[in-house]
């Protein structure tokens, strides 16, 4: 007993030590920008250190509150949500039944798709961004594709393509989805889409094909397997990666700088304007960041209760 | 701003060629205890090249100083990296430069800059006194090079307007143009100029926003908002945009590239701006930064980096040996200088109200 005391010291102070380097790595940064949240703007200069609600304040009502009052940043803040939100369900949505299908397939079938799937996580988001802005643009995209093959034409002789400038996706002389939040959303959900296919696929592949069979006997279209027997199964799972991916693409940056409407912008685009903009205000970049960050927790434990109740609970 | 903009501007390569001049100035360091070297700064990709390729060699050949140059990847977050590095004891570099804003705010900061003494600059009476930033304590900042952003537009898609009002026409240009989204924009001394006989409105909160609200009147037309100027080719070579605002003679390149782009002066001008060379606070090597001053202000320097960088001089264009060609594709008329005092004063307030008019909030 006496003997393994030290042992069990050193362990101990290795744990703390561990903990310790968690904390310094983890936690500084975000205080550092908890503490600087606080600060002060100086106008025509940088800021200081401070400790007032200004830029909390203003991020509510504006900074020329009470003379004007505005909601600009609370704008950002539902787009950054909106964009998420959509992107993340549609990378669900869309890639639920693609994961399905693999993991009925061969092993080996299997293992290619994965494997290229983690490959694919090596393009950056710029190399990402980049061959969409390819795609989608005027000259080299779809539009001069359009324009090629004479539905331009067609569109502006039928009327149709005032239809479309009321919905955002022609300019007078052709269709254009840049800057349009169809080029965003998909965009960010291609982004995300393997880690969704990488998320769902351990808990789709653990569904013993035993039970798809049963089913069938008893006379269940491949459909209503897949509504009643494996949805079911996989809620959680399912539930769980659109919350990561929704977090995930709060931050998105590249995507939203190229694709979106000025109009329809993000506070990541706003907190990086904030701190390394012209202005030089790090406060109010950082109370950004601060509020984005509740927000996210909140989304996160409002959709842990309302999705898996159990899970709440426990 | 522009100005910050400047310094995004041409930064292909930006990263790599930090982590080069990084590595570059560690290996450099152990040369000659006595030997005469100065740290400069400048904006990194095809303007560092540039430097490093025309400028540094000449002057370390007239002044015997080794040139160490350091990349910055633009005017305002450098200040702020400028900062935190001087507040941490080391010297980034010893000259650097800086957007006219970026020197006031330099200056207010009280951290970042030390007074040029213009005794150490004998050439310093070359530059226009517009490019010379001055307070009662002293020089802040001498003139590097100016340029001009002007009005393109893609003359295969409209008419060339001669006027910047065109722009607001929402029928020929709805979504089709591009410009500069930073605080200063040199849109709110066009627009001041254009609509409000000059930058005088821009002195009180209620005239800013009347400015403000005139350019929503054209934001339907906007489509990019760039932040960098590879954005804003990009575009245009995309035809994403079909005009706006660029610099003169990024536009010329674009040109000159078989892009039908048409870079205008208009009727009511063009603005023009500049770079400064700046002092770090604690640089040691402060004579031979005020030798490399005083090298730049020589109008062979001025047409050497026009020619070599595609910049305005600071100096009279005459005294330069530039030939029309070479200097109508660098500069124009009619131009005006942007207002930096008014726009600095007001700066939360012009930034919030900027972006309500972008958000339409």
């Amino acid at each position: 007993m006496g003997r393994a005391e030290p042992a069990a010291f050193v362990t101990r102070l290795g744990r703390s030590a561990f903990v310790a380097v968690i904390l310094i790595l983890c936690v500084t940064p975000f205080l550092l920008v908890f503490a600087i949240s606080f600060g002060e703007k100086i106008e025509g200069a940088a800021w200081a250190w401070g400790f007032e609600f200004t830029n909390y304040k203003r991020f509510f009502v504006g900074a020329d509150y009470p003379n004007t009052t505005s909601l600009l940043y609370l704008k950002f803040l539902w787009f950054s949500l909106y964009y998420a939100m959509f992107a993340s369900i549609l990378a669900v949505a869309t890639s639920f039944p693609f994961v399905w299908l693999m993991t009925r397939q061969s092993r080996r079938a299997q293992t290619c798709w994965l494997v290229f799937f983690l490959a694919s996580l090596t393009l950056s988001e710029v190399f990402v961004v980049m061959g969409w802005d390819i795609l989608l643009s005027n000259r080299s995209g779809l539009p001069a594709l359009f324009k090629e093959i004479g539905i331009t034409t067609w569109l502006k002789e039928s009327g149709w393509l005032d239809v479309l400038r009321t919905w955002g996706i022609a300019s007078p002389r052709n269709v254009r989805f840049k800057p349009t939040e169809f080029a965003t959303i998909l965009t960010m959900s291609y982004l995300v889409w393997p880690y969704a296919v990488i998320l769902l696929y351990p808990p789709l592949s653990k569904i013993n094909n035993e039970l798809i069979e049963a089913a069938r006997t008893m006379g269940a279209g491949p459909v209503t397997v897949v509504r009643t027997i494996v949805l079911p199964m996989v809620r959680k799972p399912l539930v769980g990666t659109t919350l990561l991916l929704f977090v995930f693409l709060l931050g998105t940056y590249v995507t939203i700088a190229v694709f979106a409407a000025p109009d329809k912008s993000t506070l990541s685009i706003s907190v990086y304007e904030a701190v390394r903009g012209a202005t030089l205000n790090a406060p109010f970049g950082s109370a950004q960041a601060i509020i984005l960050l509740i927000t996210a927790a909140i989304i996160l434990v409002l959709g842990r209760i309302a999705f898996l109740p159990d899970e709440g609970r426990r | 701003m522009s100005h910050a903009k400047s310094l995004n501007r041409r930064r292909f390569l930006k990263t790599t060629a930090m982590g080069i001049a990084a590595g570059s100035g560690l290996l450099a360091t152990p040369a000659l205890a006595k030997a005469r070297s100065v740290k400069i700064g400048s904006y990194g990709g095809f303007f560092e090249d540039s430097f490093k390729a025309s400028i540094f060699p000449e002057f370390e050949a007239a002044a015997g100083i080794k040139v160490q140059s350091v990349t910055q990847p633009d005017s305002s977050g450098w200040l702020l990296t400028m900062h935190q590095a001087i507040q941490a004891g080391s010297i980034p570099t010893d000259l650097s430069l800086h957007v006219p804003m970026s020197v006031i705010k330099g200056d207010r900061m009280g951290t970042v800059f030390e007074n040029l003494d213009p005794q150490k600059i004998p050439n310093l009476g070359n530059v226009y006194s517009g490019f010379i930033q001055e307070t009662d304590e002293g020089l802040k900042g001498a003139g590097a090079f100016s340029y001009y952003s002007s009005l393109v537009i893609n003359t295969d898609e409209v008419d060339a307007p001669q006027s910047w009002a065109e722009l607001w026409n929402v029928d020929l240009f709805e979504a089709s143009l591009g410009f500069p989204s930073e605080l200063a924009s040199p849109l709110l001394d066009i627009t001041a100029v254009v609509f409000f006989e000059g930058p005088e409105i821009l002195k009180t909160r209620e005239g800013i926003q009347t400015v403000v609200d005139k350019i929503g009147e054209m934001n339907p037309n906007i489509a990019l908002w760039y932040s960098s100027t590879s954005q804003m080719e990009q575009s245009l070579k995309n035809n994403d945009v079909i005009g706006g605002m660029l610099y003169h003679d990024v536009a010329g390149l674009l040109a000159a590239d078989g892009l039908p782009l048409a870079s205008i002066f208009p009727k009511e001008g063009n603005p023009v701006d500049f770079n400064s060379w700046t002092l770090s606070r604690g640089s040691e090597n402060v004579d031979e930064a005020h030798e490399f001053i005083s090298f730049c202000c020589q109008s062979e320097v001025q047409a050497l980096l026009s020619r070599s960088i595609g910049v305005a001089p600071v100096v009279d264009v005459a005294s330069t040996d530039l030939t029309e060609d070479e200097i109508s594709a660098v500069a124009g008329t009619p131009s005006f200088p942007m207002s930096y005092d008014i726009l600095l004063s007001e700066e939360t307030f012009i930034d919030e109200a900027f972006k309500r008019m972008r958000a339409n909030i």
